[in-house]
């Protein structure tokens, strides 16, 4: 009995590749496979302070931790208070201007998150995500 | 309960089981990339190994299930359903643990503001139906055997 269930089991394990397969291929240009965040949407602090006032800087990080510090000039807006935030920073984004958004370190997923509602929700176009946070930009202050 | 009764209720339970993961795994086929991010947030796993698992889980979820509704494949189907969802139910625990504000997607948007014990409640009752699915095919291969 138990030895049918592995079999069947084994069974299910290896018929569910093939669709997997399948639709890996189908998507195998749509996404990063090796970094949850495709390079062309990383920018690196030099490469952001480098567009100076083309960029606006977008804190993604909770509220608590923005008000400790944050880098000068950047809005507040995670998902904390997404619905009261988004109002709050719209105005102050225009056309041609590069929004980079930063969370606490390489590992926090805030500032990805972030900045794929402002692509999808808010439909903004050259939105970045700052490589190694708030961290980052710390050491190179 | 009569025999035919009791057949009758876990044929039920076997319907809305294999359909709660049937649901689950088409929402995540259709979203691979949110299922890979949504897998990335556990931090457990390298993105490299999660965007796979994107890909491959939700078509075993499907496949379970069906094998649970047709009761083709069956035992294998409920003990896969039974191991994923009990290493989904200890991966949330964890990461509950280590402070993580986890989103994990499993039912698309219907899910995203579920809060963590409204996670767990459901997770232990689909895990509590699974292990009583089990039993009962175990009992009821046990029955004819004799």
């Amino acid at each position: 009995m138990k030895l049918r269930a592995v079999r069947e089991g084994l069974l299910l394990i290896a018929l569910a590749c093939l669709p997997a397969i399948g639709e890996g291929i189908y998507f195998r240009d749509k996404i990063s496979w090796q970094s949850p965040i495709p390079a062309s949407e990383l920018v690196t602090v030099d490469q952001a302070r480098a567009w100076g006032d083309g960029a606006i800087w977008v804190d993604a990080r909770p509220d608590e931790e923005f008000g400790r510090d944050h880098v000068p000039g950047a809005f507040l807006l995670n998902e904390d208070h997404w619905s009261e935030l988004l109002p709050q920073f719209l105005p102050n984004w225009s056309p041609g201007k590069k929004v980079v958004v930063y969370c606490s370190a390489e590992s926090c997923n805030a500032a990805r998150d972030v900045a794929k509602r402002l692509r999808d929700e808010a439909q903004l176009k050259d939105v970045f995500v700052l490589q190694g946070g708030w961290e980052e930009w710390l050491k190179k202050k | 309960m009569t025999s035919k009764t009791s057949n009758i209720v876990w044929r039920v339970i076997d319907l809305i089981v294999g359909g709660i993961f049937i649901y689950a795994g088409v929402i995540k086929v259709l979203d691979p990339v949110q299922f890979g991010l949504d897998i990335d947030n556990y931090k457990s796993l390298p993105w490299f190994v999660s965007v796979r698992l994107a890909f491959y889980l939700p078509w075993l979820e499907i496949f379970c299930g069906l094998a649970v509704i047709f009761r083709f494949l069956y035992r294998g189907g409920l003990s896969i359903l039974t191991a994923l969802i009990a290493v989904f139910i200890g991966a949330t625990i964890a990461a509950k643990m280590r402070g993580l504000d986890i989103t994990c997607g499993c039912f698309g948007h219907a899910s995203e503001h579920w809060n963590f014990p409204q996670h767990m409640a459901i997770d232990l009752a689909i895990l509590i139906a699974l292990v009583a699915l089990l039993f009962a095919s175990t009992r009821r291969a046990d029955v004819r055997s004799t």
